[in-house]
């Protein structure tokens, strides 16, 4: 509905929230996060795995925010208008590119809470629960994408710490979304988000007309 | 006039969104608005002369993000921010005119969500509001707060720093909850307890949405309320930010607002002049009403509030050393898990609050009250009672806990309320007052309730209401006065009928002395509540006080169709066929069972099995033919990838169990450790689960562990090494950002004391890392440490 003036305004911000309900993490990634490479599982294991997909269920809250806004690329240098970064992976990964979804996402402080409070009672609880929202929190930003893309043609989301990009850009994205405000996500001293299931990305969606590529 | 002449007394106009105009006027995307209080003076004065013209009585400065985190010249920031302000009143000339300075969040989460310390928070804020009030703010308002305890904070600093009225808005969201997860029950118990003058909610949502929000606080809060909305969310047409509320929704809204009760009304995001003008126009006319004190006596946590006065509550009693040597041998050991795990089962057996007694003659109390309550508050969310007879480890307490706590406790003595009174004034609480005056305890139910009248009295004095003092009229066992039982029972009436005080017992002293105490502590319990008892001290083990608590309130009509009675019957029921099984697990002992059960990593099964072992055989022999081989061939599985690393940490904490069942059997001499190992995660780093399961491996396997925690200085890990003279120190950092402070700290190690290894590990690091940074080595996984560890102490 915007797309007119993508090129020359960012658009508003929106805002997503979702029940915790309504997001079911990726049972195959979880055990992934683990790190089990094969399906060397047990019963316990299973049990275990039911019992802190419940409680981490009842804790986390899914909330997102996302702006869209126009991409210039000079040579390495990519400019979202609110910040410039000079890096190759992400110019090649915006290339085609004019505009960007610049997203914040989280599955809620109290996933951090769950997993302090499990890591206290039963460390394989805590690193269960801890891999179950790693791998919740990427589902819930495939969501946030397909809904901030639509059907437009688009790139895999990129985040700071990607291909050496500073995590220092993470400072920008979430001030211009007002991500702190909005969704409750800060920074800590070292740039680690918290809370800590929670992802800054850029999704470039490539320009509709594909010979208008380089003008720049 | 001054603002707080009129708080309470008319309706009060607030201002709209100060981020928008500024965008619009041409604010870039990163700037940080309170520059342009010096940049662009005037555009700044005239959107606050707008709002003063559109009927606002109050402005809020431009220094929501003016803190010394983001600003250099704070002062000047600020000075500038309050000169517009006031230019603005002046220049419009009416004489209900205020300026607020604006306090908002500080961009960073406190502990232990984040790394953030209260008291730097504390700091921050106070350093800001400081130079407000010196430049002639005419009120506080704390804004947009999404979290219980960075508003606790702000409004300690506010409390410290000036005397000006101090005004307090939260951010919920559309599940009524903060970020962190306070509803606005708990908000305003908190809140109302710290005695601020306002308090309400803004942002996040429209005034639609607010309105249930609002509902509770004008049900629940003895403050006047502000609610001051969005103009609901944003949208984007033809690349332009527009809100989907208008005007005149917006003040409709407000018309419904304005009678419900609310006091103070204003706009947040997406609100400009012509909103605020509707919205004073609308209004101006409705008849105010002021709040009411609502005489509800409510404790909390940083989520919920418990009400004292309706259902009898139950505080669990269990986190005290008072006769137990295994607590008093933890709190010397600084075993916060043995606390942890007290509070957490009592959790779990349905305790409301949860009484935190660590008192011990020869340890820090002041120290060790403040880690247990940040421990318990770090990973449960009930309301603590703050128990000591020292009035600083309370205050000390009470100033880091994060809701509003139950203080147990002031008496009837000078000394201790000229003590205690004033603590509870600034920091908030509900007071238990204990009926006992240099006199001693009287033994006629009216004496104790002249002692409950003279503390009443002198809580006024300091403005702590009637609401927030229970009594506990003195529960003394029968066995020594056979009419004990009767007095404390007739105080327990009295001092309701006559002063209309809650009370409390601490219930498990009646029958000291006494043959099969569970049944008497639950009779007299169940009479008590009979004559009004609005809170039992108690112990949730017993069977016979849970069940006959539940059978109370099944009897007199506080249990809908008997739910929480049947519930609890049929866990019960579940509860004593386990314990058969046990049992008869108990007659076929073998060996076996125990290896199979750590194997497996059943928890449960590797406790009684050990626990039956023990019947039959030497300790030593259990752990180091059964447990021992048993985690072993875990370890080895888990080496040959047959098995991952969750099985591995059941498998570790069914040993643990194991050895729990087995060390109950030991005297304390054949529990040595094997050798003293330090793990911490380093620097700047919180993520600490790989530390955790790195120690819970090395426990298993018989080292005794000292957990620096997570974030530790490079110092810390070296002063401690030195004073235990460790011979092994792990360290984990899982940030490429935070492996600089891990260099730092092997490096200082390796300086100081060349003769003790480090051993790291993480997600980042690798052997080339290690050894660059001269760690003795690399661990690829937790098994790996174990294995060095053997190697080291062997």
């Amino acid at each position: 509905m915007a797309e007119k003036n993508i090129n020359s305004v960012s658009d508003a911000l929106t805002f997503l929230s979702k029940e915790s309900k309504n997001i079911e993490p990726c049972k195959k990634e979880a055990f992934r996060y683990m790190g089990y490479k094969s399906e060397v599982k047990s019963e316990e294991i299973e049990l275990l795995y039911e019992k802190c997909l419940e409680m981490y269920k009842s804790s986390a809250g899914y909330k997102a925010v996302y702006r869209r806004v126009p991409v210039k690329l000079y040579g390495n240098t990519v400019d979202f208008g609110f910040c410039t970064i000079e890096n190759e992976s992400l110019a090649r990964n915006l290339s085609q590119c004019d505009s960007a979804v610049v997203f914040a996402a989280t599955a809620g402080a109290g996933v951090d809470r769950l997993i302090m409070r499990c890591e206290k009672l039963s460390v394989v609880e805590g690193m269960i629960c801890d891999c179950i929202g790693s791998s919740a929190i990427e589902v819930w930003c495939d969501e946030v994408n397909k809904i901030a893309v639509g059907e437009e043609d688009s790139k895999p989301r990129f985040s700071p710490g990607y291909g050496g990009v500073s995590l220092e850009y993470q400072r920008d994205i979430l001030s211009f979304l007002d991500a702190e405000r909005k969704i409750g996500i800060t920074l800590n001293d070292s740039l680690m988000m918290s809370p800590k299931k929670s992802v800054t990305a850029f999704i470039g969606v490539k320009a509709h007309f594909k010979e208008k590529d380089n003008e720049y | 006039m001054n603002i707080k002449a009129m708080l309470g007394k008319q309706r009060i106009y607030f201002d709209g969104g100060m981020g928008t105009l500024l965008q619009a006027a041409g604010l870039k995307a990163g700037e940080l608005p309170e520059t342009w209080n010096l940049t662009h003076p005037d555009i700044v004065r005239n959107i606050h002369l707008d709002y003063f013209n559109a009927g606002s009585n109050v402005v809020s400065a431009n220094t929501f993000g003016a803190s010394s985190l983001k600003f250099d010249n704070l002062d000047e920031i600020i000075f500038a921010g309050i000169k517009n302000a006031k230019d603005a009143a002046e220049q419009c000339g009416r004489e209900d005119c205020f300026v607020a300075l604006d306090v908002g969040p500080l961009g960073k989460m406190l502990e232990p969500l984040g790394d953030m310390k209260f008291e730097r928070a504390v700091e921050l804020f106070s350093e800001s509001i400081s130079i407000g009030a010196k430049y002639g703010a005419d009120l506080i308002i704390i804004e947009t707060m999404n979290d219980a305890y960075e508003t606790k904070a702000a409004v300690i600093a506010a409390k410290e720093s000036c005397d000006l009225p101090i005004f307090v808005s939260n951010v919920f969201d559309e599940n009524k909850k903060l970020m962190t997860g306070a509803d606005p029950k708990a908000m305003i118990a908190m809140l109302e307890s710290l005695r601020v003058d306002a308090i309400g909610m803004n942002c996040s949502l429209g005034p639609k949405q607010m309105l249930s929000v609002a509902e509770d606080y004008i049900k629940y809060s003895s403050l006047p309320v502000i609610v001051n909305p969005n103009a609901g969310m944003p949208r984007s047409v033809n690349g332009k930010t527009v809100f989907d509320v208008d005007p005149q929704e917006f003040s409709d809204y407000g018309v419904k607002m304005a009678k419900m009760g609310v006091s103070v009304l204003g706009g947040c995001c997406g609100t400009t002049p012509e909103y605020i003008k509707l919205l004073t126009q609308k209004t101006k006319d409705i008849p105010y009403f002021p709040p009411e004190n609502k005489n509800i006596t409510m404790v909390s946590s940083y989520t919920h509030a418990v009400e004292i006065g309706r259902v009898p509550v139950l505080i669990g009693e269990r986190i005290n050393p008072t006769g137990k040597s295994k607590f008093k041998q933890a709190l010397r050991d600084k075993n916060m898990a043995y606390i942890i795990n007290e509070g957490v089962s009592q959790q779990e057996k349905g305790v409301h609050i949860l009484d935190v007694n660590v008192g011990l003659p020869e340890i820090d109390e002041d120290e060790m009250l403040t880690s247990a309550v940040k421990e318990l508050q770090s990973v449960l969310d009930l309301p603590l009672q703050l128990d000591s007879v020292k009035a600083s480890s309370l205050e000390k307490a009470m100033r880091i806990y994060n809701g509003k706590p139950l203080i147990n406790s002031v008496n009837g003595k000078k000394e201790s309320m000229d003590t205690i009174l004033p603590l509870v004034r600034k920091y908030g609480g509900t007071l238990i007052a204990l009926t006992i005056d240099e006199g001693g305890i009287p033994n006629t139910a009216e004496g104790r309730c002249d002692i409950a009248e003279k503390i009443m009295l002198e809580c006024e004095k300091y403005g702590i209401d009637k609401k927030d003092i229970i009594v506990d009229p003195l529960a003394m066992t029968v066995s020594s006065d056979d009419k004990s039982g009767k007095i404390t029972l007739d105080s327990v009436r009295l001092i309701k009928e006559r002063l209309g005080l809650k009370t409390s017992l601490g219930v498990s002293n009646i029958s000291f002395g006494l043959p099969d105490r569970g049944n008497i502590n639950a009779l007299f319990t169940s009479l008590a509540f009979q004559c009004g008892l609005d809170c039992a001290i108690m112990n949730p083990y017993s069977d016979e006080m849970m069940r006959s608590y539940y059978t109370y309130l099944a009897l007199v009509g506080e249990d809908k169709g008997c739910m929480n009675y049947i519930d609890y019957a049929q866990s019960h029921k579940i509860e004593a066929v386990t314990t058969v099984s046990i049992d008869k697990e108990k007659e076929s002992v073998d060996d076996s069972k125990l290896k199979r059960a750590i194997i497996k990593g059943i928890k449960s099964d590797a406790y009684s099995a050990a626990k039956a072992a023990t019947k039959t055989r030497d300790a030593l022999f259990i752990i180091n033919e059964d447990i021992v081989p048993a985690l072993d061939t875990v370890g080895k599985r888990f080496e040959e990838k047959k098995m991952y690393l969750p099985q591995l940490l059941m498998s570790a904490e069914a040993a643990s169990k194991a050895f729990e069942a087995v060390k109950e059997t030991m005297g304390d001499k054949e529990n040595k450790a094997k050798g003293k190992i330090i793990l911490a995660t380093v620097k700047g780093d919180i993520h600490d689960i790989g530390k955790n399961i790195v120690k819970t491996l090395l426990e298993n396997y018989g080292y005794e562990v000292i957990d620096l925690g997570k974030d530790v200085d490079p110092e810390t890990v070296l002063e401690k090494a030195q004073q235990e003279n460790i011979k092994l120190v792990g360290l984990s950092a899982l940030m490429t950002t935070t492996t600089e402070a891990m260099a730092e700290t092997v490096k200082l190690i390796n300086k100081n004391m060349p003769g003790t290894k480090t051993v790291v590990g993480g997600a980042v690091l690798t052997e080339e890392f290690a050894e660059m940074i001269g760690a003795s080595f690399y661990a690829k996984d937790a098994m790996e440490t174990v294995r060095y560890a053997e190697e080291i102490f062997s």
